[in-house]
């Protein structure tokens, strides 16, 4: 007899258009609301404690005039197919989902060694150095579907697994596939310009699938053979008018 | 224990065995642990476990964005674009994400309040209707002021229908949302070279190269959802082609840095590079120069502006070979004296473009028929000045603030504040403690957005006539009650002419008599009745037309009158420019409050929690300035202190301050942070008579003194420390 767990097991992944993002932030505060990520205030954000599972890159080429920055790039957990951040972990906090094939953390496993964090190559991960509780009635809007987290627990971008698995329990309990685009995490539903694709990497037909054909794709770091499934289309193509 | 030993019986028995021992769970401090509202009060369409979706609108800035709340038990849990809605197709910025954190704040006023001596007293609402009452009709009608701001549109409408009722003067509509945008001065440039008064609508997704002249239009101009869908239209929505975008301003906004090119003019000579850029197209594509550029002289403007003649013949060469070229006014290239004549400027190069009404040109967005009569005009500083004069004269004896914040956005230089002093009643409707409402008598909250009804009137960024709806997600969180009911109750107490001449019973009957004109209108709601209507009204979060079609200017020819720009004039004496520029996160100052929102870093700088200076890193190194060190800006106006940011893409010639932070009220999360550039702020005025907000100059100290800025740039922390 055939795991049932298997039927619906997918590989997720991620494109973002770096030509399309235009560094709004909708992805970032859409993160904060939908994963009951909390706020740390001014002194502890300029330690670096801030908690953003997803931020947005920009840097600076030439001087000026001839100044630019470089394409918004927002970075979040890769989700690698070799993750860094496992074999480190004592306890199995990180491990990888065979189901949803990204890596998740495992908040009450998770002993607070931090080794994870050092051994990513992305910075992707995030430390709660305090009990950062929301003052009331604030956190009235928590998610229920979403565990909040308490002081001393690594935490990260879930690929908001919490509706992946809702809609493929939706789908099973349906008796039908996944329609392509089905399932969105909170970042990719807000991003003004569709710049963040999401899908199933398994299904080739997928606009996902597609997208990461594409000339422009690139991967974070891809000589560090993470295997990650997020992928960028580069911004500031030379192709077509340019000056 | 024998079977007729009744309940109090037990407890007198455990009572005596016991002793002191809790025993009695029901009373015990343990019961407090666990609160269940009883099903009688649950929500309606309410079940376990099961989330319930509201189609409402957000009112974090006016553009009309459709949203849908997720709510679940009576709470709202997540903010997400409706996908049917016009404007926004579904997507959501930052401000709108994090409007809970409004509904929600811990620091709302809680119920209506009588503020006396620095005192705030609560008071019931049936007093406060009198107190409304009182002042409606108690004073000559002249006497009373309404001073509102962007949003709602119903209460506007209603405010409007009172005011008329009474022969008072209409209310006032501002705020530094519109400020930044340059609203007044846009609409009046399009009302003088497209024949509207209206906002015009710039198609960028059809465009291949479109100019932007400082419209700042995925931040906050007009309606960033909808630009940012044109912006990503035209970058990649049409097969092997491209969009080419370049933003001509002073300091790189994150706008320009999506930009392909960005130019870097002198501030004030924004509306000349137009000029000359249009004689330049004009020329390239032969044939006579139209009268509009016939005095224009190339080489005075790339002199004046800090462009070079060969920038702007390359770019021109652009713009005049593109299939669908576009240029876009507005933002800090219309904050200036000459702000009314470079608005021209620029929405004439779409008329030699031949864009206009044509795909990836510039269109007039219809206004759906409701209330007509009270099309809210675009109130400018001239007027607000007018009745700040009133106010200081004391011909205004009763001024009502609802959504608007002027102690915080207005200049200082204006002297709102202490015009204040002679108005003997002020009655605020603010949800939060802001500064205005600390000054004022009364405050009698409104729910937050996401507690009301009503609607707002799309002006620009759908592809059709549109009237966004907003209905209560959650049931009122505390003892605040909706304006216009609030308004409503006081007229029908009054009675007489005034409650014969606003017949309406509350506001949900307002909204539905408002919307009656829609009833009959072809348009996504099909329904032969008012309840009907209301009911899919709310259902689809709004009414719109059902044919996308917006309106094609019907011009005068502005290529035959010439065009002519009046020298840039600065108020005050200093070394710099100042660019004052709205946070794209923080928008109108409002979102500070928000925690989320304070933590959202900055686009360009990434900073969080405050304000900074942006200086040329050159600059500042003549100057010895690093970052983080605190400077003290002072103009002749005012003076404020606040860290340098050592920002790369700005003129050396410019300092920028963003706008948002800077309260001395407003909760927890916003007071006390940063610091308000409006301070600084001159009184000069553009050609339409609103503020030249960008034409103040400044001067920079140093203070000796640092403070360290949280940028989320350097994830290792930025204190330094652990780094030798």
């Amino acid at each position: 007899m055939s795991n049932p767990l298997e039927e619906v097991g997918h590989k997720w992944g991620m494109v973002i258009d770096q030509d399309l993002c235009t560094g709004c932030q909708a992805c970032v505060t859409a993160c904060a609301m939908e994963n009951n990520i909390a706020f740390v205030g001014e002194q502890d954000a300029a330690y670096g404690r801030s908690l953003q599972w997803i931020r947005v890159e920009r840097f600076w080429e030439g001087e000026f005039p001839e100044v630019k920055s470089t394409p918004f790039q927002p970075v979040l957990c890769q989700q690698c197919g070799q993750a860094p951040c496992e074999p480190v972990c004592p306890v199995y906090a990180s491990v990888h989902s065979e189901n949803q094939q990204i890596n998740i953390q495992v908040y009450n496993r998770c002993v607070g060694t931090r080794y994870c964090a050092n051994n990513c190559p992305y910075q992707a991960r995030v430390f709660n150095w305090r009990d950062y509780r929301e003052p009331g009635p604030l956190d009235n809007a928590l998610n229920p579907d979403v565990t909040v987290r308490r002081r001393g627990i690594m935490e990260k971008c879930t690929f908001c697994v919490q509706r992946i698995v809702q809609g493929e329990d939706t789908a099973r309990a349906e008796g039908r596939q996944m329609a392509d685009g089905e399932v969105v995490p909170a970042c990719a539903q807000a991003c003004p310009t569709e710049a963040i694709v999401f899908g199933r990497l398994d299904d080739p037909d997928s606009l996902v699938s597609r997208l990461k054909r594409d000339g422009r794709a690139v991967q974070l770091l891809e000589e560090l053979g993470t295997q990650p499934s997020v992928t960028y289309l580069k911004g500031g193509s030379s192709y077509g008018r340019n000056g | 224990m024998t079977e007729k030993l009744s309940r109090r019986d037990f407890l007198k028995l455990t009572a005596a065995g016991a002793g002191a021992t809790a025993v009695l769970t029901g009373c015990g401090p343990a019961s407090r642990y666990v609160v269940r509202s009883p099903y009688a009060e649950m929500p309606e369409y309410t079940y376990n476990g099961q989330s319930t979706f509201y189609a409402t609108t957000c009112r974090e800035c006016p553009a009309g964005c459709g949203i849908v709340v997720r709510t679940h038990q009576g709470r709202a849990l997540k903010i997400e674009g409706n996908p049917s809605h016009p404007v926004n197709l579904g997507k959501t910025c930052s401000r709108g994400q994090a409007a809970l954190q409004g509904l929600y704040n811990p620091d709302r006023v809680e119920a209506p309040q009588a503020l006396a001596a620095g005192d705030r007293q609560e008071i019931d609402w049936d007093r406060a209707i009198r107190v409304v009452r009182e002042a409606l009709i108690g004073n000559r009608p002249e006497e009373i002021a309404f001073l509102l701001g962007p949003s709602p549109d119903h209460l506007y409408d209603l405010v409007s229908e009172i005011m008329r009722s009474l022969g008072g003067p209409a209310p006032l509509c501002y705020g530094t949302q519109a400020l930044f945008e340059a609203r007044a001065t846009l609409v009046q440039a399009t009302a003088q070279v497209l024949n509207r008064t209206a906002l015009p609508f710039c198609d960028l997704g059809g465009s291949d190269v479109a100019f932007s002249f400082g419209a700042n239009f995925l931040e906050t101009w007009l309606s960033p959802l909808a630009y940012g869908r044109g912006f990503a239209r035209m970058r990649r929505g049409q097969v092997g082609r491209r969009g080419f975008l370049v933003q001509f301003e002073p300091r790189l906004s994150q706008t320009g840095a999506a930009a392909d090119e960005w130019i870097a003019v002198a501030p004030g000579t924004e509306g000349l590079v137009a000029l000359a850029l249009g004689r330049l197209v004009a020329e390239a594509r032969g044939g006579l120069v139209p009268a509009a550029y016939r005095e224009v002289d190339v080489a005075t403007a790339a002199e004046a502006s800090g462009v070079p003649e060969g920038t702007l013949t390359r770019l021109a060469g652009i713009f005049a070979n593109a299939e669908h070229p576009l240029a876009v006014p507005g933002g800090a290239a219309l904050g200036h004296v000459n702000g009314l004549e470079a608005a021209r400027a620029v929405l004439t190069l779409n008329a030699l473009a031949g864009n206009l009404g044509q795909p990836g040109g510039v269109f007039l967005t219809p206004v759906p028929n409701v209330h007509p009569d009270s099309r809210r005009g675009p109130d400018t500083l001239v007027e607000i000045n007018a009745l700040i004069g009133r106010m200081r004269s004391g011909q205004v004896k009763a001024l009502f603030v609802h959504g608007i914040n002027p102690a915080f956005e207005l200049p200082a230089a204006l002297g709102f504040t202490a015009a204040l002093e002679n108005v003997p009643q002020i009655i605020s409707f603010a949800s939060f403690p802001d500064e205005t409402a600390l000054l004022a008598d009364y405050i009698f909250p409104d729910h937050t957005p996401l507690e009301s009804w009503g609607y707002q009137k799309v002006r620009t960024g759908s592809d059709r006539a549109a009237l966004s709806g907003a209905q209560p997600v959650v049931v009122p969180f505390h003892n605040t009650r909706a304006t216009v009911d609030v308004l409503l109750a006081a007229i029908q107490a009054a009675g007489g002419d005034l409650a014969a001449g606003v017949p309406y019973s509350d506001e949900v009957d307002f909204l539905q008599q408002s919307l009656l004109t829609l009833v009959q209108e072809a348009g996504n709601i099909a329904a032969p009745e008012i309840r009907t209507f209301m009911t899919q009204f709310q259902q689809y979060g709004g009414w719109w037309a059902a044919e996308a079609g917006l309106d094609a200017p019907s011009t005068p020819a502005p290529l035959e009158r010439p065009l002519r720009l009046i020298e840039p004039e600065f108020a005050g004496e200093g070394e710099f420019h100042l660019h004052v520029y709205p946070s794209p996160i923080l928008g109108d100052g409002a979102g500070a409050n928000r925690p989320w929102l304070q933590e959202t870093p900055d686009p360009m700088t990434t900073v969080m929690w405050n304000t900074w200076v942006e200086i040329n890193p050159e600059t500042a190194d003549e100057l010895g300035l690093e970052d983080n060190d605190v400077v003290r800006v002072a103009s002749d106006f005012g003076a404020i202190e606040a860290p340098v940011y050592r920002y790369p893409a700005i003129r050396r010639d410019t300092i920028a301050i963003p706008f948002g932070q800077g309260h001395t009220a407003l909760g927890r999360y916003a007071d006390g942070r940063g610091a308000n550039p409006v301070a600084l702020l001159g009184l000069k005025l553009t050609g339409a008579g609103d503020l030249a907000f960008a034409a103040t100059r400044v001067r920079l100290e140093k203070t000796g003194r640092t403070s360290i800025l949280a940028r989320l740039e350097s994830r290792i922390g930025v204190y330094g420390e652990g780094l030798e």
